[in-house]
Order: structure tokens, then sequence, then C-alpha cells
């Protein structure tokens, strides 16, 4: 068993893996639990702007606050940097900043993988151009496949959750599509 | 538009003459060429089918699949879209960091600072999230 690699996430991802384990709802997938499993297999950073974006998305009593609760439980598996205090010119690109703060995080960390779930809009674009190096970014969906590569999930669970994510969050269909037939059609 | 103007090419096709008829009234009234009149019929089709997710779809299955090229999507969906698209295709083989868990995740009362909350909605209307 080697290290736990370094990896850093924005704020959609956490609550976006906390989701169907809240979410009480027959149509919520069941019997994984994407948020603990990412935490524990990988050493997870966020700047601490994260932290405050989730406890925003508390207080009310939604499906949203719901799996911020539950990131906040979690947020002790967290390694959190005060990105504010070191950054020296924020980055220009019209992202959230979460997001921004992550990606300066993750280049000055030289981390392994930079997740976001920015796919839909053409912010994933700017992401891709803030990297130093692109090869690092990945979106939820895509390290749900992953993991299921690796046994940590069954491909039932992935697929039941990536169709739940596709209805309830309207993420890409044809990415998510393609992700399934890279991953789990053999 | 401040484009130099583009090289050109015949097509010949057959059409019921009765449509043909039709496209020749119509260039005369508008006074413009039956050519103009169909280069700018098959230009507002093209325009129409962009925005129809269905024709996206395609257009975005066949540039996955490697039947269609960059520059064909990019000339039909936008250069944003078309980009999206193309970094997408890249990401897909990527290989991420291993995970590494050692035999068995530590257990939900171990692991999170209280037990874990569960929502449901209230009645039937609030089974749709209000945010995102």
């Amino acid at each position: 068993m080697g290290e736990r690699a370094i990896i850093v996430v924005a704020t959609n991802v956490l609550l976006n893996l906390a989701t169907p384990v809240v979410d009480g709802r027959s149509r919520a997938p069941t019997g994984e639990d994407p948020l603990r499993t990412v935490l524990t297999g990988y050493d997870v950073h966020v700047p601490s702007s994260v932290l405050g974006e989730v406890s925003e998305a508390r207080g009310s009593d939604d499906l949203l606050s719901a799996a911020a609760d539950l990131v906040f439980q979690a947020s002790h598996h967290l390694t959190t940097h005060d990105v504010d205090a070191d950054i020296e010119e924020p980055l220009d690109f019209g992202l959230d900043r979460g997001e921004s703060h992550g990606i300066w995080l993750a280049n000055e960390l030289s981390a392994a993988m930079f997740v976001t779930d920015e796919f839909n809009t053409r912010n994933y674009l700017f992401v891709s151009l803030a990297l130093d190096d692109r090869n690092i970014l990945f979106t939820t969906p895509h390290i749900l496949c992953v993991l299921t590569d690796h046994g940590l999930f069954t491909p039932q669970y992935v697929d039941a959750a990536l169709t739940y994510y596709v209805e309830t969050k309207q993420w890409d269909r044809q990415y998510v599509d393609q992700l399934r037939n890279t991953y789990l059609t053999e | 538009m401040d484009m130099m103007p583009e090289e050109k090419t015949r097509v010949d096709f057959n059409a019921p003459v009765s449509l043909v008829d039709q496209a020749d009234v119509v260039a005369d009234l508008l006074d413009v060429s039956r050519t103009q009149l169909l280069i700018e019929a098959l230009r507002d089709e093209i325009e129409e089918l962009a925005t129809d997710d269905g024709f996206r779809q395609m257009i975005s299955d066949a540039y996955y699949s490697g039947e269609t090229d960059f520059e064909t999507v990019e000339s039909i969906l936008g250069t944003e879209e078309a980009m999206r698209m193309k970094l997408f295709r890249a990401s897909l083989n990527r290989d991420p960091p291993e995970p590494q868990i050692e035999s068995e995740l530590p257990p939900p009362a171990e692991f999170y600072d209280g037990d874990i909350p569960e929502w449901t909605p209230h009645d039937e209307a609030d089974d749709t999230e209000s945010r995102t």
C-alpha cells in the first residue's frame, strides 16, 4: 500500500458525492457511499472557501442542505488551505471563488487530480486552461466509473447513480453515456 | 460579413417539377436567383437543426465515435461546444491516481461526525430539488 494520492476537489463534487447518500427517496441509488469512498481512498485537499460554500448551502430543509450537512460531518477528513492568504493574483476566468481557489491549490500542490462538475458549461474550458496540467482534470461521474474499475463500487450502483445524476442534476447525458460505454460495458 | 469569397462547387440534383416551379415563382417574387434561394434555404435549415437537441445529439455521437471531425462539429455547433466535446473525448481514457483503500471502508459511525442525515420530501410537490 502506497501513500494516498493528493487530490483537490470543488464544492460541487463534495455535494454531489453526498447527495445520493442522504437522499431518502426511492429513486436514489443505495448500497454504496461515494463520499466516504473518495475521502478514504484519496488524500483530499480543499481551499477553505470550499468549506465556506458548503456552509452556505446548509440551513434549509432541501436535499442540497442535507448533502451539505453530511459533507460538513466529514470535513475532518479534508485538509483545508487558506488560499486567500497565499494567492497572488486571482484567476480571472469568471469562475466562482471555490473553483478558482481549487485550481490554484491543485497547481500549487501539484495534485494528482482536480475534480469538478462544471462540465455542462463553458467553465469546463476555463478550468482546462487554468490547470498547469490538463490531464489531472476529472469529474464526479468519471471518478465513480474509475472506482468501479478498481472494484470499489458495483457497476450496478454506478449505473443507477449516473442515471440519477443525469435526471436530477441535468448532467450532460452524452458525456455520461460515453463514460458508461468506456467503463461499465465489457 | 467580412470574409474572403469561398470556393464554390456545382451541385446537380433531381427534384419534383412542381417544387422547382414553386421555387421559381418565389425566387421571381423575391427578385433573387433560384440558386440564391436554394442556398438561403439550406443555410436556414442547417441553422435550425443546430438548435435541435436531437440533432445536436446525433452530431456529438458521431464525433465521439470518430465519424465526424472537430471542424464539422465546430462549424455546426460553434467553437465553444466543439472545444468542450474535444476535451471530453480526450479525457475519457485518462488514468487517474489509484485510490488506496486498505481493506474496507471505515464504518459510517466512525467516519462521520454524527448520524447520516436522511432527506425526504415533505410531499409529492417537493419531489424536485429547488437548488442545484
